[in-house]
């Protein structure tokens, strides 16, 4: 399994899975639905994948000397490790905007302000995205296009969600809004049930991608 | 105990199966795969490897490859034509990936396969030659000591001089380190140089598997003046040819005192044993 990420990190991860890895920047960005952030971890999937398919990779990689379910398991324990440093810079980068900036400019006007519960959101997003793509793709993974539309639609959707929620609930306007500081258990609560979600819906998409990929012929 | 053991594979697809396909390969031989394009034989190979979901029981040197996936894996060296993958990385790239899986890889057996097929490491796949990139699979497949190698079409893309080295690796490695190969081919002279045993395919189904003088000697080729007498002795897979009529007769059947009979090729013995199935099949 360690062979196969290591293969997976030197021949099949697309440059944008890194580029797009700077884009917890954009938390800076006054009045921005920073959950959009996640979307493009998710798109580095889609290049990523894309890339695969070009370099012939998953044909390559099972005739290697590993279980066939191991490859989409290595693949998305990669995807994973990405998409926790998207989580991680983006909870590090609010913390220090939380530091460096004025309170009233922390504020967000078309969202959740860059703290902890927005790093939940972020990984509920990314969870949702991990279960409906990983599946479909790896039960067919030369056709990537439709798994990607149904998982980007139902990521913005979720995005619109927590914009509705931030305007429509008091929980996502005044609790969880604003910094870390304030209102703190409430948003380490809100953050660690997040992560759960984000754990089980991602298990769940690796058994489901494991299963669907033995059935394929490469 | 057999290298390789293939039992009843079978794989169904809307317009074509891979009917109970049965076969071995001896320790220590080399045994060529055979057939017409569409036959079956990469098919054949991808259900050995389980690169499709097949059915069948497929033991590598007793192991069952369904049972021990990694251990039986690490022990054959595959082949799948040329190099398709990758086009954009280097050699040492791919190589720096590849060779962990393998912990019996030989980093000198690699570098003097490199030397010996003229390859860089610096290059790009892409920037290679088909004839290249087969080289560079086989030193890929040849330098972690598999004990069997398996090879879809080897040989195809290489030119006269490059298949008769490749040849005569093959007959080193079987020699001096009794390895045992699978491989499929179109190219017939290869067969006769370096195979001991032949499985002809067609149409899914596995027509012959056996020793190759003992396919070479149960066919002589015969030329008949008319397609009457072709008829009259039976002749299989009679075909037109320019001066007359040619069929199969196996060594047990009578011919008459006229009929002209050469000993059958590999080639001969595919063309006709094709032209009765499909005789057979469409009337």
């Amino acid at each position: 399994m360690v062979n196969l990420i290591k293969k997976e990190i030197a021949l099949c991860l697309h440059p944008t899975a890194f580029i797009f890895l700077s884009f917890a920047a954009l938390v800076f960005v006054p009045n921005y639905p920073y959950e959009v952030i996640f979307f493009f971890s998710c798109l580095s999937v889609f290049f990523c994948c894309m890339m695969a398919r070009e370099n012939g990779d998953i044909a390559f990689s099972c005739a290697l000397p590993v279980k066939k379910e191991h490859v989409p398991l290595a693949k998305m324990l990669v995807v994973i490790g990405l998409q926790c440093a998207i989580l991680l810079l983006v909870g590090a980068m609010g913390a220090i905007k939380g530091a460096v900036l004025p309170a009233e400019q922390y504020v967000n006007q078309a969202g959740i302000s860059a703290n902890l519960a927005l790093v939940g959101n972020g990984a509920v997003l990314l969870g949702v995205f991990n279960l409906i793509f990983f599946p479909r793709y790896f039960k067919a993974p030369e056709k990537i296009g439709v798994p990607f539309v149904i998982g980007a639609v139902a990521v913005f959707l979720l995005i619109s969600v927590f914009i509705v929620l931030r305007w429509a609930t008091p929980l996502y306007s005044i609790t969880l809004n604003g910094l870390n500081s304030e209102n703190t258990g409430a948003k380490i609560a809100a953050f660690a049930i997040s992560v759960a979600v984000y754990v089980v819906l991602s298990a769940v998409s690796c058994k489901l991608s494991m299963n669907n990929f033995q059935k394929i012929d490469v | 105990m057999n290298a390789l053991e293939v039992r009843n594979l079978t794989k169904v697809y809307p317009d074509f199966t891979l009917d109970k396909v049965s076969f071995c390969v001896p320790r220590g031989h080399i045994v060529g795969l055979i057939g017409r394009n569409g036959a079956g034989k990469s098919t054949t190979i991808k259900g050995i490897l389980r690169l499709i979901a097949a059915e069948g029981n497929i033991d590598v040197f007793g192991k069952d490859i369904f049972k021990d996936e990694l251990t039986v894996k690490q022990m054959i060296g595959y082949v799948g034509g040329g190099f398709r993958y990758y086009p954009m990385n280097t050699l040492s790239a791919i190589r720096k990936a590849y060779a962990p899986f393998y912990p019996t890889w030989d980093q000198g057996k690699y570098e003097k396969f490199l030397a010996q097929f003229g390859l860089s490491e610096k290059k790009k796949v892409k920037e290679l030659s088909e004839g290249m990139k087969v080289k560079f699979a086989l030193a890929l497949a040849l330098s972690h000591g598999a004990k069997l190698l398996i090879m879809d079409e080897p040989t195809s893309g290489l030119d006269p001089l490059s298949r008769e080295e490749f040849c005569d690796i093959i007959l080193q490695l079987v020699r001096e380190e009794g390895v045992s190969v699978l491989f499929s081919t179109h190219i017939t002279s290869d067969l006769m140089r370096i195979a001991d045993d032949i499985v002809y395919i067609s149409q899914g189904s596995i027509l012959a598997a056996c020793p190759l003088e003992a396919l070479l000697g149960k066919y002589r080729l015969a030329h008949f003046p008319s397609l009457a007498e072709a008829t009259a002795a039976n002749a299989i897979g009679v075909k037109s040819v320019k001066d007359g009529y040619e069929g199969l007769l196996t060594r047990d059947m009578q011919i008459s005192e006229d009929t002209v009979i050469t000993d059958a090729t590999i080639d001969n013995i595919i063309v006709h044993l094709e032209k009765a199935n499909e005789e057979k099949r469409y009337g």
